[in-house]
């Protein structure tokens, strides 16, 4: 009698199961999911400006102005240094990592330590540093500008610089979560000079790559400190597990592909060098030495590799180096570079922007109403960023004579269209530096 | 006859008395017991401060020699002029700045008895000078007599020793505060019969310097977070020694004064910040040894009568090294960690030597043609090697360039309408020599455009008049356009953090002042006196310096120009010797006159106050002296001076919010001082307290100053 129970239980449970699965397999195929809309974010934008001389690099002592200003849209009043704005000059650098609406540096105050502020409003509604934390490092100590980072995840932030006459690299991995900001760990690459190099570059470039989960440190090998011939320099590329923090691999980068890159004392506190696609792919700007001349290239790793893709030059026939590269998405890139034959000063009106095509290296001067935009003076310059699938770019005025003098102005950039329009000006006669999109308290 | 003899014996006395004891100016009223008749006489006489105010050039004077046994330093003196500012950036022996109506650095020129000062060592200062050597200080204010033979642009300080004739010894010590020890010993012997002088002068301070920070960052216990303390200083220490021994003659037949001497210097120093206290430094020295040489000759009737001849040369042999060998990182609990760069230059260990044997020559040629009419032919050559090397850092390329400087002035002063009205004509050759020996990135150097040796001519001169109309009222103006000539810091850089620029312009000033003085006698020993300077200082060809793009390399560069107008004035009142009041206030106008950056564009500082100077500051004295307190010819004298000074904006003033900028803030610092004296001087105890109340005093941005301090001083005077 149990059996017979359990044959009826058995059968009951196979019919039940067969009848669901014929009902599933007879309902029809789920329409496909639109793609869904870019989320669009508030962002205020930061704009960095400096009095008499560009700012960036040099330590410009002549001033460093901030104004937090929520669009970049020509309807907004022109943006105003004279009384208004922070004045971040003694405390802090133009250079900075930031995430969210937080900024990370090392400062120029030289207190020893590491800094998280945002700018927000004080009473008054001026724009006020807010300093949110600062720590003491451990022992590796870190000189303000001159480190490279890299976000592995969002509370984890990796930071690299170079010790002992940049004769050892250094590391530092910090943690920025709601119990605060901290040192995680520390410690010593064991990576030694090559016979015949006996300085690393200043900080390198640091990026991490999602797709591989690694870290990847581009990084050079001079025969002294300091400036160098760019011909005498080698390229390496250290792969870093961001968990143990050890090199997995290091592989100099060969000379016909790069022999530096674009920069290498700063990493990209200040200006955007490495670039990802949303297939995985990574960019990288550098230079070579051609006819005495440094000229740009921008070379790849493809999704999956570890090594540069020989065949690949997005910036070919260069006219100059290659600054700042910044992605647009669907295969577009942002470039700001220069035109060696108009001046290689850092105050140089040689600077332009332009739009590359990422599969066959073509690229066009950015144009508003048909006409390229200005060639522009900052050789250390970031006034360009992407979000919400724009991107501002920011020109400085055109100041030789009071009478022809014009306005700082931003224009905006559709990915998508890749229609121009003008957007909001500055005030006449400050060196325009830096925007930064910030995320909205 | 007789009463003229009388008023000469009491202008002797009134000199003497001068001399003995404390004012600048002082009147006389006394009763003359004549053996004929008895009459009431009042005899004035001027304070050689005082005369020099009523030249006819703009001079702050000030008597050093009265004020020796309160002093701790000479600059502190100083600091309380009409028109002076001195930022200093810490205790005894920092750095410091002084600026002259507005210019400041490198723009002012210090001497010793008409000698730069760099003769006696390059470690020598207003900081560390002896103070019981010093009989005044002249101070001159944008145009400088042509005598000194100076390129200097803003102004010169010349500190006159004591010409004391007869036989002396000075020997002063004391203590205070921070560990502070001070020791200075002077005398003089002179043979009468052989005329032969010997002059020894001894001094050392020695302070450490640990007053307390106030609000500092240090690690917690777990080394996780900062902490706000007050803590005491812990690596500044500073010492330094001085010693010359001088030997001559005087009153010869060949020579009214022929005198040798000899100097050694050694100054050793820790650092403690960087340029501000955030950048807390724990290792770092800088040691500074100077060996010196020299001779003075002077003769009247040189050659004929009238003739005047002041010569002097000088070599001094002088070594500076800096080192700056450890990777630390200091925190103000004196805890550390391993850094990972030096502490000075944050980048890697230096030992840097620095020998820059200089050569000063010196002679003025004055003839008195006729009475009150004098021409005056001076010649000054300032040669400096300046010789570079670096004992640790293997990568250092040794340097060696030659800086020359020669100018040659021709003055003519003429005395007019009974002295009422006293004018001074003087024009300057600059010539200025450069021997090249570094051949280094010349594109940045200009190396490629001034190789080997290079010499380039300048011309100046200028005007200054003085006019009585009175007692209570005179008025004087002068005028020059100046050259300064760069000093080989700004042409040959330094080695490490400076480049050279070779092709450095000299900086051409056009020096205006006018001023208004007069002195007025109240009756019944109250005297008042004034004085209300305005100037202006047109400069062009600025030099600055200016940041190169290669990080934390610097670079010498002229810009166009630097406009300063100011006011500076001072009321002394005084009551027979016993109650003295002294107010002073400076303002000055520094505007940015650079209308254009290097890339030609607009400059957005044009006409922009020039930030990072202060602009406004007020000094206030009142003392007060008893005569025979306690012993017979014995003084006691209180005294309690004030200083105000505006708060200023460390960048420039038009941009960003006000709130958002950084400031040096407003200075009240108040300080008090009692000197009791006996046996005609002999003897001198001194007791003083600077920064009275304690406060929190910046010259600097973040750079503290010490608080309160004691100091005690004995003094000996034989």
């Amino acid at each position: 009698m149990k059996e017979l129970k359990k044959l009826l239980v058995l059968v009951t449970v196979a019919m039940v199961s067969m009848m669901t699965l014929a009902v599933s397999c007879n309902e029809p195929e789920p329409e496909p999911e639109p793609e869904p809309e870019p989320v669009v974010k508030d962002y205020n934008f930061d704009l960095f400006v400096c009095a008499v001389k560009h700012g960036g690099m040099s330590q410009n002592k002549n001033g460093t102005y901030v104004r937090s200003v929520p669009s970049l849209t020509a309807d907004q009043p022109r943006v105003e240094f004279t009384g208004k704005g922070v004045d971040i000059t003694q405390d802090y650098t133009l250079e900075s990592i930031t995430k969210g609406k937080y900024y990370y540096q090392v400062p120029q105050k030289a207190t020893g330590g590491f800094v998280k502020f945002h700018i927000g409003r004080n009473a008054a509604g001026e724009e006020s540093i807010v300093e949110d934390a600062e720590i003491p490092f451990k022992d590796n100590t870190y000189s303000a500008r001159k480190y490279t980072h890299a976000w592995t995840d969002d509370n984890t932030l990796v930071i690299i610089g170079t010790a002992s006459k940049t004769t050892k690299i250094i590391w530092t991995k910090l943690k920025d979560s709601s119990t605060g900001l901290s040192v995680d760990s520390e410690g010593t690459f064991d990576i030694n000079l090559p016979e015949g190099f006996n300085a690393f570059s200043t900080a390198g470039l640091l990026t991490y790559r999602p797709s591989d989960r690694k870290l990847y440190y581009f990084y050079l090998t001079k025969p002294a400190s300091g400036q160098s011939d760019a011909a005498t320099s080698k390229t390496w590329i250290a792969i870093i597990n961001p968990s143990t923090m050890a090199v997995e691999s290091n592989t100099e980068v060969p000379g016909d592909v790069m022999e530096e890159t674009a920069g290498s004392a700063y990493g990209e506190l200040m200006q955007s060098m490495i670039m990802h696609d949303e297939t995985g792919n990574l960019y990288l700007a550098g230079l070579k030495t051609l006819d005495g001349k440094e000229m740009g290239v921008l070379r790849r790793i493809k999704a999956g590799s570890q090594t540069f893709d020989t065949s690949y030059n997005g910036f070919p026939n260069p006219e100059g180096k290659l600054l700042t590269v910044q992605y647009l998405g669907d295969g577009k890139a942002l470039c700001y570079s220069r035109d060696e034959n108009l001046g290689t000063k850092i105050d140089s009106k040689s600077h332009f922007y332009s739009i590359i095509n990422l599969t066959d290296g073509s690229r066009s001067r950015v144009k508003y109403n048909g006409t390229d935009l200005q060639y522009c003076g900052g050789r250390f310059s970031q006034r360009s960023v992407v979000v919400n699938g724009k991107a501002y770019i920011g020109v400085g005025g055109e100041t030789e004579g009071e009478e022809e003098a014009t306005f700082p102005t931003i224009y905006i950039y559709d990915c998508k269209t890749g229609v121009v329009e003008k957007g909001v000006e500055l005030s006449k006669g400050f060196c325009f530096d830096i925007i930064r999109a910030m995320d909205v308290e | 006859m007789g009463f003229k003899k009388q008023g000469v014996s009491i202008l002797l006395a009134v000199c003497l008395t001068t001399v003995s004891f404390a004012q600048d100016s002082l009147k006389v009223s006394g009763a003359l017991d004549d053996t004929l008749t008895l009459r009431q006489s009042t005899v004035t006489a001027k304070s050689r401060e005082q005369a020099l105010r009523e030249g006819a050039f703009a001079v702050g004077a000030l008597n050093i020699r009265l004020q020796a046994s309160t002093l701790q330093s000479l600059a502190q003196a100083i600091d309380k002029t009409a028109g002076i500012r001195i930022r200093e950036e810490g205790g005894v022996g920092s750095d410091f700045d002084l600026s002259i109506n507005g210019m400041s650095g490198n723009s002012i020129r210090y001497f010793l008895d008409g000698m730069p000062l760099d003769a006696k060592g390059t470690g020598m200062t207003l900081a560390n000078l002896p103070v019981n050597i010093i009989d005044h200080v002249e101070i001159y204010k944008g145009v400088i007599p042509a005598s000194f033979g100076s390129d200097a642009l803003g102004g010169a300080v010349n500190i006159i020793t004591n010409r004391r004739t007869r036989n002396y010894l000075d020997f002063s010590c004391g203590f205070g505060s921070f560990h502070t020890h001070k020791a200075d010993f002077s005398a003089q012997y002179t043979g009468k019969k052989t005329g032969i002088v010997i002059k020894p002068v001894i001094s050392a301070n020695y302070s450490k310097n640990d007053y307390l920070m106030r609000d500092v960052k240090v690690r917690n216990e777990e080394h996780t977070a900062f902490v706000i303390r007050d803590l005491p200083r812990f690596h500044d220490d500073y010492l330094s020694l001085f010693g010359q021994l001088e030997a001559g003659v005087v009153d010869r037949s060949w020579a009214d004064a022929f005198f040798v001497s000899a100097s050694v210097s050694k100054i050793d120093k820790d650092i403690q910040t960087g340029a501000t206290q955030d950048n807390v430094i724990g290792m770092a020295e800088r040691h500074t040894q100077s060996l010196g040489i020299s001779s003075r000759y002077e003769k009247t009737d040189f050659l004929t009568e009238g003739m005047q001849l002041l010569a002097s040369v000088s070599q001094t042999f002088d070594h500076a090294w800096t080192i700056d060998t450890t990777y630390r990182r200091y925190y103000w609990d004196g805890t550390y960690i391993d850094g990972s760069y030096s502490e000075i230059r944050h980048r890697g260990k230096t030992l840097r030597h620095y020998r820059r044997p200089l050569t000063v020559v010196r002679a003025n040629l004055d003839y008195r043609f006729a009475r009150g009419h004098d021409v005056a032919l001076n010649y000054t050559l300032n040669r400096v090697v300046n010789r570079q090397e670096d004992t640790w850092d293997e990568d250092f390329v040794p340097t060696g360039d030659v800086l020359a400087k020669h100018v040659v002035s021709l003055s003519y002063d003429q005395s007019l309408l009974s002295g009422r009205l006293n004018n001074a004509f003087f024009v300057k050759d600059y010539i200025n020599h450069l021997t090249v020996g570094q051949e280094e990135l010349p594109s940045t150097t200009g190396a490629d455009k001034v190789k080997g040796s290079s010499t380039q001519n300048y011309l100046g001169g200028g005007v200054g008049s003085r006019f009585l109309f009175l007692e209570e009222l005179a008025m004087k103006g002068s005028y020059e356009h100046s050259v300064r000539l760069p000093i080989s810091r700004e042409v040959l850089g330094n080695g490490s953090t400076v480049y050279p620029n070779l092709a450095l312009k000299p900086e051409v000033s056009e020096n205006f002042n006018l001023g208004l003085f007069g002195t007025a006698g109240l009756g019944g020993g109250h005297s008042l006196s004034y004085e209300v300077n305005g100037f202006v200082r047109l400069v062009d060809n600025y030099i600055r310096a200016q940041m190169s793009e290669t990080e934390s390399m610097m670079q010498y560069v002229n810009v166009a120009a630097v406009h300063i107008k100011g006011v500076d004035g001072e009321v002394r009142y005084d009551w027979a010797g016993k109650l003295h009041l002294a107010v002073n206030a400076s303002y000055d106008d520094s505007r940015d006159m650079r209308k254009y950056t290097q890339s030609g564009d607009i400059s957005i500082t044009y006409k922009n106050r020039t930030p990072n100077r202060p602009w406004a500051w007020c000094n206030a004295e009142v003392s007060y002296t008893f005569r025979n307190v306690g012993l017979r010819d014995s003084r006691l004298r209180l005294s309690c001076d004030y200083q105000w000074v505006h708060w200023f904006y460390l960048t420039w003033e038009a941009f960003g919010s006000a709130s958002s900028k950084s400031k040096v803030p407003t200075q009240h610092i108040t300080n008090a001082s009692l000197l009791y004296a006996w046996h005609d001087s002999r003897y001198n105890v001194s007791l003083e307290c600077t920064n009275l109340f304690d406060a929190l005093a910046f010259d600097n941005y973040r750079l503290q100053k010490p608080g309160r301090a004691f100091f005690l001083k004995f003094r000996l005077f034989l």
